[in-house]
């Protein structure tokens, strides 16, 4: 016990650590103004609990060595999918998915935790590869084991949710033995089946509200009432923090309840109207400082499995930032995906908190044989 | 460690660099686009989603009568408001309206409440709607978003129908309006006097508007927070309040004359000769000024407008008879001052005198031969045809125009009609010819190229009561002001007040004695179709009945008041006209409250009618209807020459 702490005084991955810390900090603060005097307040001492947990998680996902877990991948794995049938048939009903289990006050997603499950899982199947070279057929094991939790996510149904899994399935094609300049290839000739998907969905699957929100997207001016509304009244929020923010708890946008969900999928509006240019920049800085740091974990990794799990982390929270930011700031059509560590919301925080730590993990133990 | 693995990798990782760099670079440009380049734009629009300018409405001045008794005074209501420039769609706000609030409005009537509104794209639904309202708007923000119910003050009369056109009623401001009135306003519930009092006196009724500018939240509610002092929210205007304004109404004496009228139409007017003063102005029928105390709905308006009694009209401005009898004082008097005639004038009277072939009758078989107090005693047709025509048109027509008949008084009230004095000057101006010596003689008698309105004869009796003096009417109080005075000889007045007493003490005026007090006045009945010549009045169908008229003062030496009772179609002034005088007389000099009907019907109510449906206002502009045209054609008349018909005879007293 006491070599594993000076190892990992020694080898800890610090600088993920500090970050990892610092956007804490910045979301309970965040969630704090945006619920205050609100009905939501109490959340923000809640949401400063999750993040007692979310360090705990943290602590516990680099202490552990990363071969560990993923030794237990496979049970975690399990357990996960067992957790997912079971919200299915007794979960909490929200707006008519069950996702959620309810322990008295405290509610959970299993589907957070199913994701981090998933990438121990392939990981674990990485590492039982005598040739750890990812193939055709081991894509095809790996995308399996990361879709059937995303299957049941969508069919809780939670659609949000369950598209937080393709970016692993990304990761696993990308770390496959094709070059670069194949993956390009495959990339856009994906881009371009995406696109006949999108023209064929518009007109069979597509719900009326996606479509809609495709639309106010395409034009926020169009109805900045009716769908246009939330696009529009973010905009003012971004837009009036200027340079320096109208500082915290000030926030007009946010205080008189023009902004929506400010305190979840909006909170990057908050941010943007309270700490202005200024801060939103930093705050992004730290995130892709993060997601850096990550790429050069990804180089020193020491084995494919390491990398692979370092890449789920990397992509999975990429994918929420660009996601959540991308529409707070009006590139992205809207969408509920939250923003990692501000956004209020305990298993989210936690299971972020764990890709976060296994990355650091894998980074720890570059040296370790 | 170094394992057989993807060789590619560095490439991967340095192109996912560059991916995460271009992401970074993307939204931060994105961010200072918003922010830093358009970052006031986005200023603007947060504070106008934060801060609202709310009116802080003026009420308008107070109605009060001689006595302190309230005529008008302000209530609260609670009024839907579109607001255009909320966005959303006007169509979805109607149908979301008449599913939410179960309130039925067509495009067609948002479009004209939008036109009608004094301020671009606030319009006024609604007035007088349930509070509830108020919640269910708020419930359903999204879909109502276009509108919300505003607290505006309304006028009350208490009194209801009494006095309603002398009071007059207001309306809200229409474009029109704001430009003539110069008035740049936001509000749109501004309300002007369109009739009455309301509108002669609307610059000092009106207020001034204060406003306030708060910080709302998103459901447009106001609120307080010290983290949020915002530039610009906080500033505040206090509202200016109208000034009162006290009127020279006896509200008693008012009551009291109109119950008087007991449903018949017409006018009474009693005024104090010595000021001006009004004491009572009744226009039968009266109209209900909460009717219009903001808009009227339309099928009342329509009522109104098209009921065959006219409750529009003013009529003692608005309505122009010929005086019949109680225009025969004037001539005396006339006669008197120009040395045609005195005292002991005498002519005879065998009831019908034949004048250049054709026949005047009298009322009587023959009055015989009898001296002018006499005649104006007994009201005498002949007689008072000799004395016209010794008179002469340009004579009456001198002293009529000093007197001020057949011309505006002035009086404090709009729509005021000026009536016809003919003579030879005015028949040549309208292209009616050359004035026949034949047509002095009705004039004579009150018909003929004459008409007058009430207050314009009451304003002749009370300048006899102050020996010349002619003071301007006046509803609202004020000092005396001095029209003009006419130079009358005491000697001359003697006479006629001499004939006045007798008409009331022994004369056709008896119904109006008052214990006590010597009352001077003249009866009259003006004739409104030549059929009635000779007959019965009372035997004819009411709308071809005779107009009956009372007018004079009391007391005979230094009068306090002066009186007008005009009953249309009221049959003989000296039963219906001088009942009704004589109830208001009674008050004034005997203290005397007939019966238990003092004050209105019901007590003044503390709160509004409740409304069975909130009211929709319409186009129809709440203006005074347009008064009669001021040529007349009195029937009975004669139109060409002489030789066409019988001649006004047969005019009863």
């Amino acid at each position: 016990m006491k070599n594993t702490l000076k190892a990992y005084i020694a080898y800890g991955d610090h600088l993920t650590t500090l970050l990892f810390l610092v956007l804490l900090a910045g979301g309970a603060v965040m969630v704090r103004s945006a619920t205050f005097g609100t009905k939501f307040a109490p959340l923000a001492e809640r949401q400063t609990t999750w993040c007692v947990v979310a360090i705990a998680a943290y602590v516990l996902a680099t202490l552990v060595p990363y071969e560990v877990w993923i030794e237990y991948s496979y049970i975690l794995y399990g357990l996960c999918i067992v957790v997912l049938l079971g919200v299915m048939i007794f979960g909490h009903s929200v707006a008519g998915s069950r996702s959620w289990f309810v322990l008295g006050p405290v509610g959970f997603q299993p589907s957070e935790l199913a994701k981090v499950a998933a990438a121990l899982a392939g990981a674990g199947y990485i590492k039982d590869l005598s040739h750890k070279v990812i193939g055709i057929k081991e894509f095809s094991i790996l995308t399996g084991i990361i879709a059937l939790p995303m299957l049941l996510t969508l069919l809780q149904p939670d659609f949000g949710t369950a598209t937080t899994f393709l970016p692993m399935i990304l990761a696993a094609f990308y770390l496959s033995r094709m070059g670069l300049s194949q993956i390009l290839k495959w990339a856009a000739l994906a881009a371009a089946l995406g696109g006949v998907v999108f023209v064929l969905g518009w007109f069979t699957f597509f719900k009326p509200y996606q479509k809609e929100r495709v639309l106010t997207f395409l034009n926020p001016a169009s109805d900045t009432r009716g769908a246009g509304y939330q696009v529009h009244q973010a905009r003012i929020a971004v837009g009036s923090g200027e340079l320096t923010g109208k500082g915290l708890y000030s926030g007009t946008q946010n205080r008189l309840n023009f902004l929506p969900a400010p305190h979840t999928d909006f909170i990057f509006g908050v941010i943007c109207e309270e700490t202005g240019f200024l801060g939103a920049v930093a705050l992004l800085a730290i995130f892709f400082a993060l997601l850096g740091r990550f790429l050069s974990t990804l180089l020193v990794a020491r084995d494919m499995e390491g990398r692979f799990l370092v890449l789920c982390a990397f992509s999975v929270i990429l994918y929420h930032l660009f996601i959540n930011v991308g529409m707070v700031i009006g590139l992205v059509p809207t969408t509920g995906i939250p923003l990692p560590f501000l956004s209020y919301g305990g298993s989210s925080l936690v299971g972020l908190s764990l890709f976060v730590g296994l990355a650091a993990n894998v980074r720890a133990h570059r040296f370790v044989r | 460690m170094n394992l057989p693995l993807d060789s590619g990798l560095p490439a991967k990782t340095a192109f996912l660099r560059v991916g995460l760099w271009t992401v970074f670079l993307l939204f931060a440009l994105r961010l200072f686009y918003l922010q830093v380049l358009h970052g006031d734009y986005y200023r603007t629009l947060s504070e106008n989603n934060y801060t609202r300018t709310i009116v802080l409405r003026s009420p308008r001045g107070m109605l009060l009568d001689r006595n302190g008794k309230v005529l008008c005074r302000n209530r609260v209501s609670f009024s839907l408001v579109l607001d255009a420039a909320r966005g959303g769609s006007i169509d979805e706000t109607i149908s979301a309206m008449r599913r939410i609030l179960d309130f039925t409005m067509d495009r067609a009537q948002v479009d004209a409440a939008l036109r009608r509104s004094p301020v671009a794209s606030l319009a006024v639904l609604a007035r007088d709607v349930p509070p509830s309202w108020l919640q269910k708007i708020e419930a359903h923000q999204q879909e109502l978003n276009m509108l919300r119910i505003e607290m505006e003050l309304r006028r009350d009369y208490p009194y209801g129908l009494y006095a309603g056109h002398a009071l007059g009623y207001v309306g809200l401001l229409s474009p029109e309006d704001a430009e003539r009135m110069k008035i740049k306003e936001t509000d749109p519930f501004i309300e002007v006097g369109k009739s009455g009092v309301e509108k002669t006196a609307n610059v000092r009724l009106m207020g001034v508007n204060g406003r306030r500018t708060a910080q709302v939240n998103s459901l447009g509610r106001e609120v307080e927070d010290p983290k949020l002092r915002l530039p610009g929210v906080g500033i505040q205007e206090d509202p200016v309040p109208g000034k009162p304004l006290n009127l020279n109404l006896d509200m008693d004496l008012q009551t009291i004359l109109e119950n008087a009228f007991a449903g018949e139409t017409g006018s009474a007017v009693f005024m104090n000769p010595n000021t001006g003063e009004i004491l009572a102005w009744v226009s039968e029928p009266e109209f209900n000024p909460n009717l219009f105390s903001g808009t009227v709905s339309a099928s009342a308006w329509k009522d109104l407008v098209n009921d065959p009694a006219r409750p529009l009209l003013n009529r003692p401005i608005q309505g122009a008879y010929p005086p019949g009898s109680t225009f025969k004082p004037f001539v005396a008097l006339v006669g008197l001052q120009e040395g045609l005639l005195s005292a002991s004038t005498v002519f005879t009277c065998g009831g019908v005198w034949d004048y250049g072939g054709h026949p005047f009758h009298c009322w009587s078989k023959g009055h015989g031969t009898i001296d002018l107090i006499t005649a104006i005693q007994n009201s005498c047709n002949i007689y008072f045809y000799h004395a016209g025509d010794r008179i002469g048109i340009e004579r009456l027509d001198k002293w009529g125009r000093l007197f001020g008949l057949g011309r505006k008084t002035g009086v404090d009230l709009p729509g005021e009609t000026s009536g016809v004095l003919g003579s030879p000057e005015w028949k040549a101006k309208r292209g009616l010819g050359p004035w026949y010596p034949g047509e002095t003689l009705p004039v004579s008698i009150g018909q003929g190229y004459l008409t007058v309105t009430p207050l314009q004869l009451l304003s002749f009796y009370s300048t006899l009561a102050t020996g010349g003096t002619r003071y301007r009417p006046r509803l609202i109080s004020g000092p005396p002001e001095v029209l003009s005075t006419v130079e009358v000889s005491p000697e001359a007045l003697g006479v006629v007040k001499e004939g006045l007493a007798r008409v009331v003490s022994s004369g056709t005026g008896k119904g109006c004695q008052i214990p006590g007090v010597e009352v001077c006045a003249k009866t009259g009945t003006a004739q409104v179709v030549q059929a009635s010549s000779g007959k019965n009045t009372y035997s004819l169908d009411k709308a071809e009945r005779d107009h009956a008229w009372i007018a004079g003062f009391a007391p005979r030496s230094n009068p306090t008041v002066a009186f007008v009772v005009m009953v249309e179609h009221g049959g003989h002034g000296g039963d219906v006209g001088a009942k009704i005088a004589k109830a208001g007389l009674e008050y004034l000099f005997l203290g005397k409250k007939p019966g238990e009907v003092i004050g209105p019907p019901k007590p003044p109510s503390a709160s509004p009618p409740p409304l069975a449906e909130p009211e929709i206002p319409t186009d129809l502009p709440p203006e005074v209807p347009p008064p009669p045209p001021e040529q007349p054609t009195p029937e009975g008349i004669p139109q060409g020459t002489l030789q066409d018909q019988n001649g006004p005879a047969g005019v009863r007293p």
